[in-house]
This record gives structure tokens, sequence and C-alpha cells, in this order.
């Protein structure tokens, strides 16, 4: 058997671009070279694809050779709702004191508030979390609670993350267990170590643009191993019953993902202006400072990286998670954990309030930080849509109504930007989601099941 | 249940094979059993260090993350029945195999684990084909088939042919052992015996007998009787238990379950902050993990006593920190020491460690309500509602009327919405309000005596040594440890029809005297251990 196979006997291999995509855009990068080239074993240079794609730059604007891309910033515990709705909505709008660290963003942003979460709430924050993010009850039973359905980064990924190296990054500022899922009980856990995620995305097996394609003869040999894994899991499968079944159909999913990344570690890396190695390298690690984990920091050297793995084309989705639902950081200068000040503290909540202007804080640095890639004639932040979100509004009493949601970067143009929306009758958060959806030219027909169940965007917010 | 028996030697048959179980006292037949569907659980992450320990040697390199575990019905021992393996842990089960097989083959010791047969320089298919064999019923927990071993030597020597030496080559075909599902899960089928009744394989047997008592893979011995299918009848499966239980292996089986009974990799992130509690440090967590688990390997082990002494005695494990934070003299200098608690002292048992103490509280203070929910739910498996939403659930911040936690939460108890749940809990933590969120001694909170008196299902306790005393009598507590094992034994929560069955293990842990070396042998041998119902 030859260790250096070009495919694998079970179709394993780049997947064809599965994007429903309604507004004529360019194929794939992949697909694209694949189709001209017809299986050849010859890669074509870059600056070919780029001189036929590309003439004055505008060729490459959002949905075609520049993809859409889709950016999940979440926090647990919620907000202070009464500190977090601006006092007028609107174009002409000021933002409030909890969204005021965005006031640099704000004409790339939409607040969007008013929105409800609309399962039934039986499950403290896991009804809010899964509601929002799936549309859909989460199950529980005896203690295990779980999705029910695959989270919106999930279903983007299924469409456009089959064209990018990794179908999405999952990455977290501090100790989670993330809120991305594929189905029940099949979580994408997240990168929790900066230096870990570093070496994932940047580490060895990294080429910058005009880079030679890595020449590694245990590439293949390690094509081969999990091509035996996958004969071993077909096998298996075929002894086991359906629940069983369905969970090995994850980790087939997994082992034929990483064979195709590393069969495209193979190829010239793409030729794109704004990708680079991130200019600064992840610490070791990242000791707690008087007890309390460095959120920020951790946070902004994620940030750093997720912004050059868009720009790079390593994925086109994340998910990145400030804290989970009930955790109970300590953050600096503050006298209690998290989710407790969330419960104990009286009045306005003014330690809740501190700690949410931090991490609103944590994702103005994240749009400005895209912001400041250029690509194409704007910039990388213009062409994706980052939801920024919680899985409740105040944490006190696990509200799901008036839920904070911040939609940035407008998607290429179609979703808006620079205005307050706001919501009078409690609409749906679904909607919201069905909107961001199409806006990344995906033809979905609803979101969300049940009481949360929708067939219609959030017209308001669409360009 | 309780018929008049023939004493000593009963003979059980229940729906299958005749399992012959000596017991020291009369006991009621066991019920009839109707098996459950197989399940495939996934290697925690202990289990699978602990698996690369007992394959090829302790103290290999292996990296603090793979998939994580997730704790259903109260356990990751059942968890690790619903949970599957997502691209990122591929990645790093792939990252991680590669690792172990390059220290494997680079360690002349290790490398001896392989096989026997001195390889040639590069491709050599006859001695990659006999290392498979030594290595790979070992890692599968079964025997290979032809053609699996074919592909791995396969592999094997087309990476030699690639790289040029037979011990790099190697590494790809042990890296795919690694990565395989077959290494990675405990798969289970089920096989019909002679009886015609469906059982758990030999194999399959063996590897729930090696999980469950020693957390890890099986030895040499069990595969032996695996192999030969000896396993099967009720002799050898009764000589092995014995022989397991005997084996210091046990005492990490052991310490695997405690530990996911009682939450206590929860320690590895104690968040406490330091500028309150001086005694916060660094190793804390793990110095407290082990205290908790060297009392019970003493008490399980070592005296095979009344696993409810675990609640109440004074004899205990401290090393210098502990022993700080607990303001008694340390028993070594370095590392752990026996040492008995003053009688005077009101630090007793479990509920006397920061294992406990801390891990049940706040970052910054104790929690009533935490310390009573962990009591009722994971020592009394008592079920509690989720609280539901919309509720304010603030408590008055302390003040010259509100002094201690007992004025403060005084509200939960009163309103109408909250004391349905937490009048069951909060008045238990009162009861342990002389430590702090830490576990640190006080008489008195914000110059106020604490008052820890209280009374649990009718039971008065006068402070939290009666408290810990009274839990350890309760009429729950036996049956829920009995109902923890059984779960963690066979890795799903209790069918309904297996109800009975749980009762009758449970009814032999009271007449055993609360032994629970009794109890792992009795669920080993049981027939919920070795019976399988069929695919669904």
């Amino acid at each position: 058997m030859s260790p250096f196979r070009t495919s694998s006997p079970r179709g394993v291999g780049p997947r064809s671009p599965k994007r429903s995509d309604g507004r004529g855009a360019a194929p794939s990068r992949r697909g694209f070279l694949r189709g001209v080239l017809q299986g050849s074993a010859i890669f074509v240079g870059l600056p070919m694809l780029e001189a036929m794609l590309n003439g004055n730059g505008t060729a490459l604007a959002c949905g075609g050779a520049i993809p859409k891309r889709f950016g999940l910033f979440f926090w647990g515990n919620g907000n202070v709702p009464s500190r977090w709705v601006p006092a007028t909505d609107g174009a002409d709008y000021t933002l409030s004191e909890q969204l005021a660290p965005l006031l640099a963003m704000q004409h790339k942003l939409a607040v969007v508030s008013g929105l409800s979460v609309k399962v039934p709430n039986l499950l403290p924050h896991t009804s809010g979390a899964g509601g929002l993010l799936s549309g859909m009850a989460p199950l529980s039973s005896d203690g295990n609670e779980t999705f029910a359905g695959p989270t919106i980064d999930q279903v983007i990924a299924a469409e456009v993350g089959g064209d990018s190296l990794y179908p999405s990054i999952q990455t977290a500022a501090s100790d989670s267990n993330g809120q991305s899922y594929n189905g029940p009980n099949s979580q994408n856990p997240p990168e929790t170590d900066p230096y870990t995620l570093y070496e994932r995305l940047f580490g060895a097996s990294f080429r910058e643009p005009g880079e030679e394609a890595l020449v590694d003869p245990t590439l293949g040999l390690r094509r081969s191993v999990l091509d035996s894994v996958s004969t071993d899991i077909l096998t298996l499968q075929a002894r086991l019953g359906a629940a069983d079944r369905a969970r090995l159909d994850q980790h087939l999913t997994g082992v034929r993902d990483l064979e195709t990344r590393l069969a495209r570690l193979e190829e010239d890396p793409p030729s794109l202006e704004a990708c680079s190695r991130p200019a600064t390298e992840p610490l070791a690690e990242y000791p707690d400072v008087a007890g309390r984990p460095q959120i920020t920091a951790r946070s902004r050297v994620m940030i750093d990286m997720l912004a050059m793995a868009f720009a790079c084309d390593q994925t086109r989705v994340f998910g990145h998670y400030i804290c989970d639902p009930v955790s109970n950081n300590l953050f600096p200068g503050t006298s209690s954990g998290h989710h407790n000040l969330t419960h104990d503290e009286g009045g306005d909540q003014p330690e809740v309030n501190a700690i949410t202007i931090q991490i609103v804080t944590e994702l103005a640095y994240l749009l400005e930080r895209f912001d400041a890639v250029a690509e194409a004639d704007g910039t990388l932040l213009d062409n994706c849509c980052i939801l920024g979100c919680s899985e409740v509004s105040l944490g006190q009493t696990h509200s799901l109504d008036d839920m904070p949601i911040v939609l940035a970067g407008g998607l290429c143009g179609t979703l808006r930007t620079g205005l307050h929306y706001r919501s009078y009758t409690g609409d749906n958060a679904s909607s919201l989601m069905l909107s961001i959806l199409r806006g990344m030219d995906i033809l979905a027909p609803s979101f969300g099941s049940d009481d949360a169940y929708t067939e219609a965007g959030l017209s308001g917010i669409e360009v | 249940m309780r018929a008049a028996l023939s004493p000593l030697l009963i003979l059980l048959a229940a729906g299958c094979d005749e399992v012959v179980v000596e017991v020291p006292f009369e006991r009621g037949a066991q019920p009839v059993y109707t098996a459950e569907p197989p399940i495939t659980r996934r290697l925690t992450y202990d289990q699978y260090v602990h698996t690369l320990d007992d394959l090829f040697g302790e103290g290999l390199v292996i990296p603090p993350s793979l998939e994580p575990d997730s704790r259903v019905s109260g356990l990751y021992a059942v968890g690790a029945s619903v949970t599957s393996i997502s691209a990122l842990g591929v990645e790093r089960y792939e990252s991680a195999a590669f690792d172990v097989a390059e220290q494997v083959l680079a360690d002349p010791e290790r490398r001896l684990r392989l096989g026997t047969c001195s390889p040639a320089e590069g491709r050599d298919d006859a001695c990659a084909e006999e290392w498979l064999g030594t290595i790979g019923p070992a890692a599968w927990r079964r025997p290979l088939t032809t053609e699996e071993t074919e592909r791995l030597v396969g592999i094997a020597g087309a990476a030699a042919d690639t790289l040029g030496s037979f011990d790099d080559g190697f590494s790809y075909a042990l890296a795919a052992l690694l990565q395989s599902p077959w290494f990675l899960f405990r798969p289970e089928v089920g096989v019909v015996g002679d009886d015609g009744l469906l059982r758990y394989d030999a194999w399959e047997l063996a590897t729930r007998l090696s999980y469950f008592l020693w957390d890890g893979p099986p030895d040499a011995e069990l595969r032996v009787a695996a192999a030969d299918g000896t396993l099967l009848t009720d002799e050898v499966v009764a000589a092995q238990i014995d022989r397991m239980l005997a084996d210091d292996r046990a005492r990490r089986g052991l310490r695997a379950f405690v530990a996911d009974m009682l939450h206590l990799a929860e320690l590895d992130v104690l968040t406490k902050d330091p500028t309150i509690f001086v005694y916060m440090s660094e190793g804390l967590g793990a110095s407290a993990r082990e205290q908790t688990l060297l009392d019970a390997e003493a008490l399980v082990f070592a005296d095979d006593g009344d696993v409810r002494t675990l609640l109440t005695n004074t004899e205990t494990h401290l090393d210098r920190t502990l022993a700080a934070l607990y303001d008694v003299p340390a028993p070594a200098r370095e590392g752990f020491g026996a040492t008995t608690l003053g009688e005077s002292g009101g630090r007793r048992g479990f509920l006397g460690q920061v294992s406990f103490l801390a891990l049940q509280s706040h970052p910054t203070s104790t929690s009533v309500t935490l310390r009573g929910k962990f009591i009722r739910e994971v020592l009394l498996c008592q079920n509690l509602p989720t609280p539901p939403a919309g509720l304010n659930t603030a408590i008055p911040e302390a003040s010259e009327e509100l002094p201690t936690m007992r004025e403060r939460v005084a509200r939960h108890l009163e309103d109408p919405s909250c004391a349905g749940c937490h009048q069951v809990m909060d008045p238990i933590g009162l009861g342990l309000e002389n430590f702090d969120g830490l576990g640190r001694w006080r008489n008195e909170e914000n110059d106020t005596p604490i008052d820890p008196t209280g009374d649990l299902d009718g039971d008065d306790f006068a402070d939290a040594w009666a408290l810990a005393r009274a839990v350890a009598v309760h009429d729950d507590f036996g049956p829920c440890l009995n109902r923890t094992l059984f779960r963690y034994a066979t890795g799903r929560a209790e069918a309904d029809a297996e109800q009975p069955l749980v009762d009758w293990h449970a009814d032999g842990l009271k007449e055993a005297e609360y032994r629970l070396q009794f109890l792992m042998r009795d669920i080993a041998a049981g027939p919920a251990f070795r019976l399988v119902g069929s695919v669904e």
C-alpha cells in the first residue's frame, strides 16, 4: 500500500461546497481549482487564480473569492438590562452605559434589543442558551442537560465550513465547555489554552501566502492511519445500536475532517493579502492573578489569532466564549463570583454592571481588531457577521426577555449597522438567527422549533 | 423478598446462569432479572491514562486535555455512555497517540512490552506482526482479526519504507491502534451462551471487570481467562474478582469511584479569593482530594470497615498544607501521614474536609445551599427540583441585624416561593457554618456566635459532627451509595425494571455491615454485570 495516497477509497477528500447560494457567488477557491483542473494532480499557482478572479480588487468582494464569515462572541450570566438598553432607538441613538465601550465601532454594529427566547424557561441558563443558539428547548434527563439540535455556528459551518481548513474553531478565555452543539450530546469543546491554539493554527504546518506548500512524507502516513481508523469505525458501527452508531458518526466526521485537513496542507497556501502569522505569540501560561483568571489577556490573544484564522481562510466560523453560563469566575475588582453576584447582589447590581462592561470591552476589542485588517476594498469586519450575546438578560431571574444582543460587521452589506433596533413586541429571537443564515446565503426555510419556530427573518435588521 | 433460605451458600438462580455467591449472612432470593441493552462507553480521561500506564508503564507524558468528560446521572462513568469524540477530540487523540508511540519506542523497557522479536533495521513485516499479536489484543481488549493485523502490518511497513526505520514505521501502527474506536471506546454487544441467554462475552466481561474494579484495562491473566472463555464460568469470575480486589490496582479503582461520586475532579479548578482565604494556595485542591482518597483507601482496603465511618471518624491523613488549615500538628514532614484529630474539635469525617467544604462553597463565602444540596443529592440520592425561573434570588447583605448566614438566608425559608426547595437544603448547610468557605474552623461570624443546630429529616443535630452522624445513619445513605456504585459499574442509570435488583444489592450492603468490598464483589458477580439485552 502506498503511503502517498491522493484519494482514499472511501471518498475522503475535500468536501464539495454545499452552499446553497442564491446570489451567484463564485465557486469556492478549492472547488474552483478542482473544477478547472479536473482532478489533475498539478496544482496551479495562486497568482494565476488571482488573475482570473481579480482585476482591480472589486471582484474580490464578499461572497465571491472573499468568503462571508460568522463569529459568535458569547458570555454567560447575562447583563443588567436597565443599564444596557439604549434610551432611544433607530439610527440616531446614544450607547448605554454598558455598551459604551463599543463607541468606536458604533457605525459598524446594530444593537438589537427587545427580542425574547421563546422556549419554556424550565432549565435555568440552559433553556436560554439552547433556546437562543439552537432555537430548540434543551433536553434534560436525570441531571444530563444537552441542547436538542445544532447551534447557529454549526448550522453555518455545515454549509460553509467545508471549504476552509477547519469547519469551525472554538475558543474560550476561561474554563469553559462552550455552547456549540452538532446535536444532542454532541458538543464542540473550545480550546482554552492560547498556546495550544497557536500551535494548531500557526504552528509548524502553517504556511504564509507565497510560501511553498508543506512537503512532509508523514502527512500521507498520518492519513493512512486515519483511513484505518475510519475502517474501524465503520466496522464497529455495524455491530452497535442506533444511539451508539450516532456517537460514532460524530467520531467519523472528525476523523474525515482531519484527513481532509492533512491533504490540504500539501497544497500551496491561499494567496490572501491580509494573511500572516499573528504578530504576537501567546505566552506559555496565563496563571491566575490574585485568584482571578486573566480573562482579558487570554481573550485578546485568542482574538488576534481568530482574526488571522479568518484572514488566512483557515476557518470561516468561530465561537469565542468569555465565560460559561453559571460560571463563577472572580473578575478583577469584584467581591464575589460572577454567578453569585448576579443572584445575590441587590439594587441595580453595580458589580455585575462592572463585569458586563468589562466583557463588552472585550467585544469591542474583537470588533476593532477585525476592523483593522484590510480585506478587498473594506475590512475583515465588513465581511463578517459577529453575533455578541448571552443566554439570559437579567441573570438574577434568568429572564429570557429583552435579550442582550449585538450584531456587528454587516456581513458584506446584507445586515444593517449603525442603529439600535428595538422590538416592542418581544419578537422571537430565532428570527434574528434566520436573518443571519440568509445573510450567509444559506437558504434556510425556518429556524427553531415549537414556540421558538419561525419562518420570518427580522426584517428590521436586514438590508 | 427476604424468604428463608439455606444459609451461607446461596444459589442465585434468577433467569441467569447459576451464580454462586458465598455470603456470611442469610439473604433473600435474588429477584428475577431482565437484562438491559448494551452500551458503548468512551474511556474517560483518567481511564485513558491508566490504560496507557498499564500497557506501557507509568510516567508517559500525556496531554492534559483530551475530549472532555461529562457528568450524567451524577457520574462521569455514566456520561461516558453518551459522550462521543468531537473534531477537536480527534485532533487531540491523534497527537497524543503519536506522542505516546514515540515515547514507547524510544524507551528500551517500554519497547519490550510490544513484543520479543528483534526487528530488522527497516521494514520487517514478520516482526511487526509478532508485536501486533502482543500489543494488539492488550490495546483493543480482544484478538485482532487477520484483516486488521494485515492492515496494521501494512501501515507499519509502508511507514518503515518511507522513513527508513522499523521503529519509526511501527509507531504508525501503534498510533493506529491508539486512535481506533476499539481502543478509545469499550464496545459491548454480547454473545448467546450455551443456556440460550445473551451475556457479555468473555472479553467484554474482562473489560467490564477491569474498568470497574481497577479503572484500567484487563491484565495478562484476565486476558488469558477471556481468550480461553473460562471467565464465563462462576468459579473463575469469582476467583478473578477476589484476585482483582487484592491487587494494588483496586486502590486505583476505588479512588476513581470515590472521586467520581464526590465530584473531586472539580478540585482542580478550585476558585477562591486568596485575599479573603489566607490558607488558599495553588496545591490545596489536590491536597484536599488526596486526603479524602487516602481515607477511603485505608477504610475500604486496610480495614475493610463500615464505609459510613468515613463520615464520622477522627482518623485521617494530612499533609502540611491541610494540617495548617485545620490547625493541627502535621503528621509528616513531607507528603501525607496518618493522624487522629482531637476528640474535642468539631471536625470529623468527610463533611469536615476541604474537599467537601471548599468545593461546595462560593469563591468568597460559604454556601449553605450548595452544602445542603450536595448532602441531599449526592450522599442521600434525594431529588431536588431545579429552581424555577423568574425568582428574585438576592439575599440581604450582612448587617447588625443580620450578622450570620442564618439570619441572612431566613428569607429563603420564609418566602413560600423559595422555601419549597430551600427548606430542605439551607438548614443542613447551616449546620456546617462553623467551617468557612475554605473549610477553616470558626466560632463566630461578624463577632456573633454561630448557631449550628438543626434537624435532618427529623433527626436533631447540635453541630456539624452530629449532622455527619445523622447523615451516616440516614435510611437513604446506604441505598444511595449502592445506587451510585451500581450506576458506576454499569455505566447507566438503573432501569425501572432493575429496581428490585438494585434494592437487593442495597440489602446485601446493609447485611454486610456496609463493607464496600462486599458490594463491589456483589455487583461484579451479579446479573446486571454479566447479562445483557439485545442491541436496540
